[in-house]
């Protein structure tokens, strides 16, 4: 067995190991929980959507326990302010009594972050996540100073509570790599969540993934190759969502004002990638595209008013865009090539 | 490192697949085009006989080997091949991601477990027939043209037009005789129908008379000049039979003149005819009457009359003036004559309830004293009606308090109505339609346009005022 295939083997075997720690806690959700993991690889950032009580909070939190990195939870309210997460200089009095400056670390210094119920601070604070999403630093008092990497952000939210939240915006949620749905347990998994709570017994999680292995991992899923076609067929779909596109199918010309933007395109590859190599395949699939289309566009795609008014749901827009998109991707090859 | 030999083993086979269905699918089609064009040549089958049936057989054929060629020749590309394997074997991807990065510079070490991998897989792969097979419209309706074909060598040969001409050059008696025909058929179109009056057989009899005597072959009055204007002219028939044919025509025109008047065109009437003729008769600047026209229609004129006119004696007093040599009193002769038939003319029109009956008519009617309706209110016509004291002696006050008093006549006396508005008929209200004229239109517009060329001759008048005068008098001439 070579070098490349022990480390293909690892990732394998690890991203198993995490998935099956994580299940320990969470009943159910395994595509949630693949999902995660596989921003994790990918190097994104997870926005959880569900009503309350169905475990993001906790699956977070178990996810956390099974790696072996810092962990932060920032509980969002309307008066949390950009410096409750970043931090602030304050003023330190040292043993001669000289007064200085010295920077006092926010929760957001963490590898994973937890930032619950998001949508409930204000934009100012939502926006102070932004940098730290992106480049992996914040700036402080004209200090750029680093996160610790990995770093990881899983933001919840509640999809029905509206009142006295504040919607993220559009630059915000293009940071986040997926949008996951959380939705209801079947009522075998609600029997096994009653079992698993309700009784005394305690479910240890066991670490086992370091930083560092999670950092290497990530430079090899970077590795994996990709096939011209299958590439083309993630850019068409993302394409396919911009409703001024001349190949453009009818229901994103009807119903959508702005598309994905280029990261969708590049958290779809990135998450195929990762899920290429976690199911022992070197190389990306069309099957690994469409399945994670939407996770990755649902938030990307901006209805306008009339998809809104019909209630057009993100997910079986991106369905019909998807086979709008193989449709574009075999236009003009004769019928036994297709 | 190169493309693995399994890899590219299987490429080339589902490549090959791809070209064997592609062949079929132009082969297909190119007998589908073959036959069509087969059952077109032999169509021909007449012309050209057994070539016709090696012909077609010979284009279905090559229609099929030339589509089944272009299809083997055709280029399929690898990246295809390989996909259609990965899809056929559900490899996802791995032979179309292997062998595109195989070649690539900048693979990865993760390239070369991928291409062991697939080796691997394709290795344990059962060859089989991944390529489906697409019929394509032609190949559906392909015994359509191959049906035709066969029935077309199947029955026999579909007799073709000689390419020569038939010998239609008649000889030169014929040819002057057909000419004369078509152009008098062209004018029996051209004329209303048989049961018109003014198409009565004496007319048409007159008519012929006169055109054969145009062409110089046959006499005024001749009725065999009838039978030249048949189809049957020109197949030489027996003599007798034309006769007996023709007099069977004359009799049956004479029945359907008896006939119940339905689809008599009231626009070309007797009047109108022999109006028209007396102004061709009287057209041109300096009409040059000729003696012989004007008796030739004086002499219509004199036996449409004694047919139910009263204008036989105008008009033979018309012909005796003219036997004199006085034109002017022919030509007002022939003025009373055709103002007579006008009159009987708007007679018939009238009692056929038509619109457009002369305005006199309806002043009679009111004479008679049933003129009480709105619409025969109108005034200036007949006695009672003009200021002053009337046949009722009632005073009907001044003039202008009556005009446009009834909503429907707001017409002006002198003024023209609205409606009908022939060229020959002025259509007056008032006394002024109800009334003759004193100066005969006929017989002095001649007269004013002799006047008027000498008037232009003699007078300084500007040169561009010449035109400009002969175009009004042209005008009057036309109406």
């Amino acid at each position: 067995m070579s070098s490349e295939e022990a480390r293909v083997q690892a990732f394998v075997t690890a991203f198993a190991a995490l998935r099956a720690e994580v299940e320990k806690v969470i009943v159910g959700h395994r595509d949630i929980i693949t999902n995660v993991l596989t921003a994790l690889f990918a190097g994104g950032h997870v926005l959880l959507e569900g009503v309350p009580g169905l475990g993001k909070t906790l699956l977070i939190k178990t996810l956390a326990e099974g790696l072996e990195l810092s962990f932060s939870r920032i509980q969002f309210t309307p008066d949390l302010m950009p410096a409750d997460i970043i931090g602030t200089n304050i003023i330190i009095e040292d043993a001669d009594g000289r007064k200085h400056f010295q920077f006092q670390h926010g929760p957001i210094f963490a590898h994973i972050l937890l930032a619950d119920e998001i949508n409930r601070a204000t934009p100012k604070t939502q926006s102070a996540l932004l940098e730290g999403m992106q480049e992996g630093s914040v700036t402080v008092g004209g200090a750029s100073r680093p996160l610790p990497a990995p770093f990881f952000v899983l933001a919840t939210q509640n999809p029905i509570e509206m009142e006295g939240t504040y919607p993220l915006p559009e630059a915000q949620l293009d940071r986040f790599m997926f949008k996951l749905r959380v939705r209801y347990p079947a009522i075998d998994e609600l029997n096994a969540i009653i079992d698993r709570t309700t009784q005394s017994r305690h479910v240890t999680v066991h670490r086992v993934m370091s930083g560092p292995t999670v950092l290497s991992f990530r430079e090899l899923i970077r590795e994996v190759p990709i096939a011209s076609h299958v590439r083309d067929f993630a850019s068409t779909i993302v394409m396919a969502t911009h409703p001024q596109w001349e190949q453009a199918p009818e229901v994103a010309r009807r119903f959508v004002r702005y598309g994905a933007s280029p990261r969708g395109a590049q958290a779809l590859v990135l998450g195929a990638k990762v899920r290429a190599l976690a199911e022992g395949r070197y190389n990306v699939s069309v099957e690994d595209i469409k399945a994670l289309a939407a996770p990755a566009l649902r938030h990307r795609v901006i209805l306008n008013f009339e998809g809104e008014a019909e209630g057009v749901d993100a997910d079986t827009l991106i369905g019909q865009v998807m086979e709008a998109a193989e449709a574009v991707t075999v236009q003009g090859k004769e019928p036994f090539l297709r | 490192m190169g493309e693995p030999q399994a890899i590219d083993i299987l490429v080339r086979r589902v490549a090959r697949q791809v070209r064997r269905r592609r062949a079929e699918h132009h082969a297909l089609r190119g007998a589908f085009w073959g036959a069509a064009a087969a059952a077109a040549l032999l169509v021909f089958k007449s012309l050209l006989g057994l070539v016709a049936v090696a012909a077609g057989g010979a284009l279905v054929a090559a229609g099929a080997l030339g589509g089944a060629l272009w299809g083997l020749a055709r280029r399929v590309d690898a990246a295809d091949a390989a996909r259609l394997a990965d899809r056929a074997f559900a490899l996802d991807d791995r032979v179309a991601t292997a062998l595109e990065w195989a070649a690539r510079p900048d693979r990865t070490p993760l390239v070369d477990l991928l291409v062991a991998d697939t080796i691997a897989r394709v290795e344990a792969l059962a060859p089989r027939q991944i390529v489906r097979r697409v019929i394509p419209v032609e190949g559906r309706w392909l015994p359509v043209p191959v049906l035709v074909a066969l029935a077309l060598v199947l029955a026999p040969a579909i007799p073709m037009p000689s390419g020569r001409l038939p010998d239609f050059l008649p000889s030169g008696d014929q040819e002057q005789k057909e000419e004369r025909t078509a152009s008098t058929m062209m004018e029996e179109r051209s004329r209303p129908l048989a049961k018109d009056p003014a198409k009565r057989p004496s007319l048409e009899e007159r008519d012929f008379a006169a055109r054969a005597g145009a062409g110089g072959a046959t006499t005024a009055g001749d009725l065999s000049a009838i039978f030249k204007d048949t189809a049957l002219s020109g197949q030489r028939p027996d003599f007798n039979s034309f006769l007996k044919k023709g007099d069977e025509r004359l009799k049956l025109l004479e029945q359907v003149d008896r006939l119940p008047d339905l689809q008599s065109d009231f626009t070309n009437t007797q009047y109108k005819m022999v109006f028209r003729k007396s102004k061709s008769l009287l057209s041109g600047l300096s009409p040059d009457i000729s003696p012989k026209k004007l008796r030739e229609l004086l002499e219509e004129m004199e036996r449409l009359g004694r047919k139910g006119g009263n204008w036989s004696g105008d008009a033979s007093e018309g012909m005796e003036a003219l036997e004199g040599g006085q034109t002017d009193r022919a030509l007002e002769a022939m003025q009373r004559a055709l103002d007579k038939m006008r009159a009987m003319d708007e007679r018939q029109r009238a009692g056929k309830n038509l619109r457009g009956g002369r305005e006199s008519e309806r002043g009679r009617g009111r004479d008679r004293g049933d003129g009480t309706g709105a619409e025969d209110m109108d005034f200036g016509e007949g006695e009672g009606l003009l200021p002053g004291r009337g046949r009722s002696g009632a005073p009907k006050g001044e003039a202008s308090s009556r005009l446009r008093a009834s909503p429907f006549d707001v017409g002006v006396e002198g003024e023209s109505r609205r409606g009908r508005k022939d060229g020959y008929d002025t259509n007056l209200t008032g006394r002024a339609g109800s009334m003759p004229s004193r100066l005969q239109y006929l017989g002095v517009i001649g007269q004013y346009r002799k006047m008027m060329e000498d008037a232009i001759t003699r007078e300084q008048i500007p040169r561009d005022y010449h035109g400009q005068i002969k175009d009004y008098f042209q005008a009057l001439d036309e109406r």
